[in-house]
């Protein structure tokens, strides 16, 4: 085939491998864009579900402390008057035991016929027992409103969201102070580890900040009952934003349920009258409260571990 | 313009006149002729390709639009053949090309700058409003006898109101005979 008369189809064909090439190379772009677009698109779906998980929660929280609140100034009302009530009744078996002990006196000394008579109605009203047991009636009842009584007044904590007084402080104080105060909770034998660098003050509620570190440490002292070693360690740091909290023991730990509804009022894994369940609770809201945030991981039988974030520049609005 | 036009446009060349023909219209406009349906292209290079046919066949450039929109038609409907299954009838096929056709289209590519249709029923007569940049309502004119010859339908097709004659839109009536 000579040069000047070329095949038209050999023309075309190479006309057509550059196009096969060029459409082949749109295939692999668009290919890639396709894919880069869905994980785009995954992470943007993981986030939102995460988000919606994180709202419903807080929701629940909002709702529970709402309900809280109405339980809570419900149940002061009649709580206020029965305690007024036991304690007089109280003094009233005062007066009782007096009485009854004066008859005891002065028994021998009555008049046969006399005598008698009061010995049978002691005896049917199981007298005795009586003004022995009713000390101890009372001394019960007392101790169960007075754990109603604190009950109510974590839930009055818990729902009551003014500011409160907010000043500018310096939190590695408010730690060391804190644990002074649970030294007694702290006596078997747990060591407790601070790592305290130096803080920027901040701008927060100091006892309420001390309260959510008392909460953690108390429930930290409950996780590392019997166990070896037991230790509690605290550290605080901060970055340009926030100021850092860790406290972080090596107890017992706890299941992906409790993890999961440990900041919902009520929950508890305690028995009855040791636990109320409002401890992290209240923590959870002191933080939000402040805008910060409160995170939590956990292994069984390794430990725990709680980050608490407090933004630096938070102002009085 | 999307690659599959010029596709069929060195289709409907290489069919009628050899691949000579073709070979000879891109070595006179200067282009290289790889034309991938995936891709767009510009819509001079169409144009001047167009023209460069109008020379050589020797007819005037609304002939071959014309000509060329009805040869589209078939061959848009021999790739994606279930927009005309999906039709009972021509009417019912022109009324889905804005919203059905066009809607599909944008799933596949971005920016693919469709011309708009707005209908109007006025009994024996479909009246199709047209408006693009490309002023294209010739083609749309082949289109549409394409699109009668598939359904094997009798129209009448008229052109009342033209872009061309300075209007701001294209008015295409279809009578139903
Ligand atoms: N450091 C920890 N290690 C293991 N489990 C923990 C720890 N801190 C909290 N928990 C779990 O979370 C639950 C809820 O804690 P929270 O402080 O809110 O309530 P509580 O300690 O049960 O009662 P209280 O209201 O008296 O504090 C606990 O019952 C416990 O199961
Ligand atoms: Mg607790």
């Amino acid at each position: 085939m000579s040069d000047d008369k070329k095949n038209p189809f050999e023309e075309a064909y190479h006309r057509e491998r550059k196009t096969r090439r060029r459409a082949e190379q749109l295939l692999e772009d668009k290919s890639r864009m396709l894919h880069q677009r869905n994980q785009e698109l995954e992470q943007i779906n993981h986030q939102l579900l995460s988000q919606q998980a994180s709202m419903l929660k807080q929701e629940k929280l909002a709702t529970l402390g709402t309900l809280a609140a109405g339980v809570a100034h419900e149940i002061n009302n009649p709580l206020a008057f029965v305690t007024s009530n036991i304690s007089a009744l109280d003094e009233y078996h005062s007066a009782y035991h007096s009485l009854y002990k004066l008859f005891k006196d002065i028994e021998s000394d009555l008049m046969q016929d006399k005598q008698e008579r009061l010995q049978t109605l002691v005896k049917q009203l199981d007298l005795e027992y009586l003004d022995s047991d009713l000390p101890h009636l009372m001394k019960q009842t007392l101790d169960g409103l007075d754990r109603v009584r604190k009950i109510v007044l974590s839930l009055r904590n818990f729902s009551r969201s003014q500011e409160g007084d907010r000043d500018f402080t310096n939190l590695n104080e408010g730690i060391e102070s804190t644990l002074q105060l649970v030294q007694s909770e702290l006596k078997h034998g747990i060591d407790v580890v601070l790592d305290l660098k130096e803080l920027p003050k901040i701008y927060c509620n100091p006892s309420e900040i001390n309260q959510v570190i008392l909460n953690i440490v108390v429930n930290a002292s409950h996780a590392l009952k019997d166990r070896p070693n037991p230790t509690i360690k605290i550290s605080t740091n901060a970055d340009d934003k926030n100021v850092l909290i860790t406290i972080e023991d090596n107890g017992i730990g706890m299941s992906a349920e409790t993890l999961n509804n440990i900041f919902v009022p009520f929950y508890t894994t305690k028995p009855i009258g040791q636990g109320t369940g409002m401890g992290m609770a209240i923590a959870h809201k002191i933080i939000s409260e402040h805008h910060g945030s409160i995170d939590v991981s956990s292994e069984i039988n390794k430990g725990t571990c709680f980050s608490i974030s407090l933004p630096q520049h938070e102002k009085s609005y | 313009m999307k690659g599959v036009i010029f596709n069929v446009l060195e289709e409907l060349v290489i069919e009628t006149s050899g691949m000579e023909a073709w070979n000879n219209i891109l070595a006179a406009t200067g282009y290289e002729g790889i034309y991938t349906s995936g891709d767009s292209y510009p819509d001079e290079e169409l144009f001047a390709l167009a023209a460069e046919i109008c020379k050589v066949l020797n007819v005037d450039l609304a002939t071959v639009i014309g000509i060329f929109g009805e040869y589209l038609f078939d061959q848009l409907d021999a790739r994606h053949p279930v927009f005309v299954q999906q039709s009972s009838d021509l009417r019912s096929f022109l009324v889905s090309v804005d919203t059905v056709i066009h809607g599909e289209v944008l799933k596949l590519y971005q920016n693919p700058n469709l011309p708009r249709f707005s209908y109007r029923d006025e009994g024996d007569t479909l009246v199709m409003n047209y408006t693009s940049e490309r002023k294209l309502c010739i083609l749309a004119e082949g289109l549409i006898r394409g699109a009668a010859k598939r359904f094997n339908a009798d129209v009448d097709i008229s052109h009342p109101v033209c872009m061309h004659d300075g209007a701001d839109h294209c008015q295409l009536n279809v009578r139903f005979k």
